[in-house]
């Protein structure tokens, strides 16, 4: 019945020690599968208390409105409702996820203060005996708003004209000094000077919501001793753990983040986005808490994928090589940082593609619109500006009539090529995988292709 | 919120407390939804459940459905094979064995597909309220009242035609729903009737397309010129699913689908 | 606001609980029965994850008012096992790597135990019409459908191997 694939040892064979894999090649069974297909596995929600309490929020409808006045009073008179909360009861309200590793400022606010500038953001936090008055309550918030023009494109909100959105000052994440992370390696127009051809295309991505099928959410119970239990489904225990003692400004060692059993996380759980709302309620409460996700809100507030858009511009030779590449990537952070800040630097990490190319220029803009807030996930940062480069690369094959598989050949880099970050590349395997590949689907390549390899140094061949 | 949740066993308690206002729930697929993650006024719900209204009834060519009959019963019952594509187009498995042939015809578009077949096969549905019963055709806006049944002739053999084109094979709502009855004697359509989903804010019922395929041979040509006077009838909206523009494009190509089956 | 007594039978076992207008059968299992296997994915009837059966039938429970189902016969993924023992669906989904987060699994257990009772024989294409309704986000369908093919086979076999002790 398992599906074991055989392990290719054909390529690199005298890098490869004695043949001692005491697990691949081998079927393991899954530790966690028992518990899986008898329902016994418990995820956060798998709990119940006699006395739980229910979170909700009120919403902004909004893009991007200052926020005249908040009314709470109706919400209160809704039977079963036990506090609603503001910004006045987070104790260090603004926070940045990411200044556990030293990156600022902190950008964003647990509940909005004077102003709202994503649709979606929460503004009160609504506590009740049941989910049925939680949500009652929430709906009964009295909110008024000054509507300001929203900015929602990312290069619009690079222009001199935009409203500025950010208390920052700018629309964009200032790395080091600089309006974007930048990569500068060779003369990029002295490139293009010399190149056969000059080809300039625009490649651009929606963002992409996770979906997971357990929603984001915690219970967090207060316990005899003063500490706080948070059964979350986060999937950085720790880094909940940090970001919430700051932000409710208590120990962290009077936080204990009980979790690792998450029900699809794909990044979309990294985020510190219900724990310390929760634990601010179970504190004000004493009471066991619940603040999940309904799947609207999942779907709507949750950090996507940001979405991207990507010019690249490459001076190539008649004969295939690349010459100068120069990329203008513009990551969509949405209304807040949260990871993205960290996302255009893979991104920058990741250009110009596993291609050795002599001169590279490249701006990778974090940027903030009003739309909702977008972070982690599965390889962000790397995975659009792949598909912009793939693109690209069978783009220019095809403008120049040549075989994609042989384009990007003649360009894979190899061990001891210099990349444009500066680093020598070792370890190469691209000419490798595009043989085997190419041998795989019938894709017929020539003899001195097949010959090629990425331990013979770049000039052997051309 | 809700306040109360009824299950009466006969349909006389359920139309009384419809008329003092409470909500009538067959399966509960659309409604729930709302109920469970939306603030709502204060609601009382009254199941029909043990009303007494999950029959199917074949006598000849007469079909009599009742109400809260499921699709999955519909999906199951050999005598209705016509309707076994047009239930299973709808939702999934575990939706079917809750949702109501009632229900579909209050489904918003892109959903109700049921319904779609049900104005095509010319059904007539039976209300009650307090002041006594009446009857619509399918496709007719009804009244918040409750739903007792669904009645039709099945067509000759042959006749019914059904396509529903959706993102996903299964499970998924529609982008166009074509059902369709026709009939040909000698090799000209005699009579059509033709009503489309997907294609508007509720059951499109193409007049035009069936005056257009009356009096001449079903061929690709004449599809095309009925889809092409069918146009006008069109309202699809952008949603999740597709936008309006691809509905009106590729309507003429599940018309051809569902009338030439290809 | 009215509190209802409901009855059921569970897994083959009788219980009675308190069910406010607001508890659906999801929650009544999950917070009044102790039976955490049917998950709350959506509320909305979309994911699958909460699908028990019901008389016999896949539903799902979250869109199901417990009031009106009292009297009824619910079968959830904690009832499959003879003690330690597996059900055939069960095992195969260990032994085919069919879960991944699993929080979709139990659903999709229970959709694949109600495929293989009326249908002992199915398709590949059977088997995706069977668990449409539910969700794997993982997106592990390739191993799902081949283990309900495989529980599929293995009851079969066990079927045909208790006919021949039958005949002995």
């Amino acid at each position: 019945m398992p599906r074991v694939n055989p392990i290719d040892s054909s390529f690199f064979k005298d890098e490869r020690g004695p043949g001692d894999f005491t697990v691949i090649g081998k079927t393991v069974p899954r530790s966690d599968a028992l518990g899986h297909v008898t329902g016994r596995t418990q995820f956060f929600e798998d709990r119940t208390f006699p006395d739980l309490a229910h979170l909700k929020i009120h919403r902004s409808p909004h893009h991007h409105a200052l926020i005249d006045s908040v009314d709470t009073s109706e919400a209160l008179r809704v039977p079963g409702v036990l506090r609603v909360l503001t910004h006045e009861d987070v104790p260090a309200n603004w926070y940045g996820v990411l200044r556990l590793i030293g990156i600022g400022p902190d950008d964003e606010v647990v509940l909005a203060e004077d102003r709202v500038i994503y649709r979606g953001e929460p503004i009160v936090a609504v506590v009740a005996d049941s989910e049925a008055a939680a949500l009652e309550g929430a709906s009964k918030v009295k909110v008024s708003y000054t509507v300001l023009p929203a900015v929602l494109d990312v290069e619009e909100a690079m222009s001199p004209d935009a409203p500025v959105i950010k208390k920052a000052g700018t629309n964009y994440f200032v790395y080091e000094g600089h309006h974007a992370r930048r990569i500068r390696f060779g003369d990029v127009e002295a490139g293009f000077a010399q190149a056969d051809h000059v080809f300039e295309w625009r490649y651009s991505s929606a963002p992409i919501e996770h979906a997971p099928t357990e929603t984001t959410g915690c219970i967090v119970e207060p316990k005899p001793d003063g500490r706080l239990l948070i059964h979350s489904n986060t999937q950085a225990a720790f880094f909940t753990l940090d970001n919430t003692a700051l932000i409710i400004n208590r120990a962290p060692t009077d936080l204990q983040v009980k979790g690792g059993t998450v029900g699809g996380g794909f990044g979309g759980k990294v985020d510190v986005m219900v724990e310390p709302l929760a634990c601010i309620a179970a504190t004000l409460t004493n009471r066991p808490v619940k603040f999940v996700y309904t799947r609207e809100e999942e779907m709507q507030v949750s950090s996507p994928r940001a979405a991207e858009r990507i010019y690249i511009k490459d001076g190539v030779m008649n004969d295939g090589r690349i010459v100068a590449r120069k990329i203008m990537l513009y990551v969509d952070a949405g209304a807040y940082a949260r990871h993205s800040p960290y996302g255009a630097t893979k991104a920058a990490a990741h250009l110009p593609g596993p291609y050795t190319i002599p001169n590279v220029y490249a701006d990778c803009h974090c940027v903030y619109t009003n739309r909702t807030p977008s972070s982690a996930m599965r390889g962000f940062g790397v995975t659009i500006a792949d598909f912009a480069i793939e693109s690209q690369m069978d783009r220019v094959a095809r403008a120049l009539g040549m075989d994609p598989l042989q384009f990007r050949l003649v360009n894979a880099y190899r061990d001891g090529d210099m990349k444009a970050h500066r680093k020598e590349a070792s370890g190469t395997a691209l000419i490798e995988v595009i043989q085997r590949a190419a041998a795989l689907v019938g894709h017929d390549l020539p003899a001195e292709y097949q010959a090629m390899s990425s331990s013979t140094p770049r000039g052997a061949i051309a | 919120m809700l306040t109360e949740v009824h299950v009466p066993d006969d349909v006389d308690a359920a139309v009384r407390l419809v008329s003092s206002g409470a909500r009538a729930l067959g399966g509960g697929t659309s409604l729930m939804p709302w109920l469970n993650d939306y603030a709502s006024p204060p609601t009382e719900l009254v199941s029909l459940r043990r009303a007494g209204l999950a029959r199917i009834d074949v006598a000849g060519e007469a079909v009599t459905i009742g109400a809260a009959t499921t699709l999955a019963q519909v999906e199951q019952d050999e005598r209705l094979e016509i309707l076994n594509p047009v239930v299973r187009s709808i939702a999934s498995v575990p939706v079917r064995n809750l949702a109501t042939v009632g229900g579909n015809l209050f489904a918003r578009q892109p959903h109700g597909d049921l319904a779609v077949a049900l104005v095509a096969l010319d059904a007539r549905v039976t209300l009650v309220g307090a002041d006594g019963s009446r009857e619509l055709p399918a496709g007719d806006d009804l009244p918040p009242f409750i739903v007792t049944r669904v009645a039709f002739a099945l067509p000759a053999a042959g006749t019914f035609r059904y396509v529903k084109a959706a993102r996903r094979r299964w499970n998924s709502a529609s982008i166009v729903t074509v059902a369709a009855v026709v009939t040909e004697s000698d090799g000209v359509v005699t009579a059509a009737r033709v009503a489309l989903g997907g294609v508007g804010p509720r059951v499109v019922r193409a007049h035009a397309v069936e005056a257009a395929l009356v009096g001449g041979p079903l061929t690709e040509q004449a599809i095309g010129v009925a889809a092409e006077a069918g146009r006008s009838e069109l309202a699809p909206a952008d949603d999740a699913y597709a936008s309006a523009w691809y509905r009106a494009r590729v309507f003429p190509v599940h018309l051809r689908r569902a009338l030439l089956g290809r | 606001m009215s509190v209802k007594i409901v009855n059921l039978k569970v897994n083959g076992v009788d219980k009675a609980f308190m069910a406010r207008p607001e508890t659906t059968l999801l929650l009544a299992l999950r917070e009044q029965l102790g039976l955490m296997g049917a998950k709350r994915g959506c509320a909305q009837g979309a994911c699958g994850s909460c699908t028990v059966l019901l008389d016999g039938a896949p539903v799902v429970s979250c869109l199901v008012p417990a009031a009106t189902v009292d009297g009824g016969d619910v079968a959830t993924v904690e009832g499959l096992a003879d003690g330690r023992r597996l059900s055939d669906v069960q095992q195969a989904f260990i032994d085919g790597f069919a879960t991944q987060c699993g929080f979709c699994t139990p659903g999709m257990i229970m959709s694949a135990e109600a495929l293989l009772a009326r249908n002992p024989d199915p398709t590949a294409d059977e088997v995706n019409e069977a668990i449409s309704g539910n969700v794997c986000r993982c997106t592990g369908y390739a191993p799902i459908v081949s283990a309900i093919l495989d529980a599929a086979q293995r009851r079969r076999e066990r079927a045909e191997g208790a006919d021949q002790e039958a005949t002995l």
